[in-house]
């Protein structure tokens, strides 16, 4: 389902992704690990089409389609989610709004009709229903005034509501308490289908007892360095990333 | 409190007196050369919007002299410029006699090569005790053509005073902008909806909820030319 081949992308004009090589079938959960600095955060910018972000070389494919020839909203349509590390608060635009708009964007790509207000709301009831949170939306603005843990449950919320087929989940962890952290990933277990794949970026074990990962992967100095299934991750946990991290020094 | 819509401003000297315990709610249109000035009586209450929101170049000056006790003062105003345009607004709020509220906001967008500039005299007499006044001018150029010119002029002489102003300029969030287009909204269904959620805070002091519509419509309008 995702491609990617000889990855090269930088910001601000120093190279952070040296060549980067990375497949992912349908319903696939691959973990991605590393250090501060690794390219984790740069990956996940590149894959959504951050402006600021600027690739240099290699291709990535999204369903047989070339994803970097298409803009950050068509991305989204193809069904691209980003959980963000730091959602962005956005006053005076509605979360309904929004998030309509978000969700009517896509059918519009789909040839589908929009939806309209009643079946909105309807839409919105049952994703609140399964996540079993409370409509905290009306008259609220984008993310306005949350809390760090409700923001990254508004993430899953919006999440459940688009139902994307690839979602990167930007240290999701960061930032959370452990109660917290467990009703996100709950939320994005509740929201799964067998055909839904994931990257999930994480400095820690943690989140990963919650979401088991099929791969787990280690950036180094841009690249994916060794790969491996859970039980990496849990030598990360217990030995660090030294170890190997000393096999790739120059 | 009534309204009095004023359309096709071009070239008028109006000059206006809100008597005694009065309220006033001016409402002026997309004008375009025009000198207004307004004398305050005691306990009155004057709102005035500056809608522009048409192609056309635009000067105008306005003046509310708070002469008697305890008036309040509102201006509010929100420009959308385009192409070459140029759209200057001048205000002077003089608080000549203590005890008198003024609040002033206003929100400008300027786009392609347009200009627009705010000079906001605030002048508070040595006799003008307890005198709350308030100025801000927000601005956001869509272009690094567009030119925005802010001064405010705050002279204030009293000293029992709570006076403030502020003028920001400047860009369209990119984050925000990033993030409505991650989750599938295209860039210019993005640029309009933060565009709305700038000017909303004028827009809601409009008391009438038609002319809310009609405003949100032509910035709407302006937008996707």
């Amino acid at each position: 389902m995702l491609e990617i081949n000889n990855l090269h992308a930088s910001v601000g004009g120093k190279e952070i992704l040296k060549g980067l090589n990375l497949r992912i079938a349908a319903g696939e959960i691959h973990a991605l690990m590393g250090r501060n600095g690794a390219g984790k955060s740069t990956l996940s910018a590149v894959l959504t089409g951050n402006p600021a972000y600027t690739v240099t070389e290699g291709t990535v494919t999204f369903n047989g389609k070339d994803l970097l020839a298409m803009t950050p909203d068509e991305r989204a349509n193809e069904g691209l989610f980003l959980s963000f590390q730091y959602p962005v608060e956005i006053p005076g635009v509605s979360m309904v709004n929004f998030l309509k708009a978000a969700v009517n964007a896509k059918r519009q790509y789909q040839g589908l009709e929009p939806l309209s207000a009643s079946d909105f709301l309807k839409l919105k009831r049952e994703k609140e229903k399964l996540l079993a949170v409370t409509s905290g939306m009306q008259n609220r603005s984008v993310n306005e005034g949350f809390s760090g843990g409700e923001k990254k449950k508004n993430e899953v919320f919006q999440m459940a509501m688009l139902q994307p087929s690839l979602a990167i989940l930007d240290e999701t962890d960061s930032g959370l308490d452990v109660d917290a952290l467990r009703i996100v990933a709950d939320g994005f277990n509740k929201i799964r289908t067998p055909e839904m794949s994931a990257i999930i970026i994480t400095h820690y074990q943690r989140m990963l007892d919650y979401i088991r990962p099929d791969f787990v992967h280690v950036l180094y100095d841009g690249r994916i360095v060794e790969t491996g299934d859970a039980t990496l991750a849990q030598e990360i946990d217990e030995r660090g990333f030294d170890w190997i991290e000393d096999k790739y020094k120059a | 409190m009534e309204s009095t819509l004023l359309r096709d401003i071009r070239n008028e000297a109006m000059e206006l007196t809100v008597g005694a315990g009065e309220q006033k709610h001016l409402v002026l249109l997309s004008p375009e050369n025009g000198t207004l000035r307004i004398r305050q009586l005691r306990g009155s209450q004057l709102t005035l919007h500056v809608l522009s929101l048409s192609d056309a170049d635009s000067q105008i000056q306005i003046t509310v002299a708070q002469d008697e006790s305890d008036c309040r003062t509102e201006l509010y105003g929100l420009a959308f410029t385009r192409g070459k345009q140029v759209v200057d607004l001048e205000t002077h709020v003089l608080h000549n006699v203590g005890g008198g509220v003024s609040c002033q906001l206003f929100k400008n967008v300027l786009a392609d090569e347009s200009r627009a500039s705010f000079y906001g005299e605030l002048k508070v007499q040595p006799d003008a005790q307890k005198t709350e006044a308030f100025q801000t001018n927000r601005n956001i150029l869509l272009s690094t053509q567009a030119k925005m010119r802010t001064r405010p002029q705050l002279e204030i002489y009293a000293d029992d005073v709570k006076c403030s102003h502020g003028a920001t300029t400047g860009q369209l969030d990119k984050n925000a902008l990033f993030y409505l287009q991650q989750r599938g909204i295209p860039l210019q269904e993005a640029r309009r909806l933060l565009l709305q959620a700038f000017f909303e805070e004028v827009i809601a002091t409009l008391p009438d909820e038609a002319l809310q519509e009609e405003v949100r419509e032509q910035i709407n309008k302006r937008l996707n030319r």
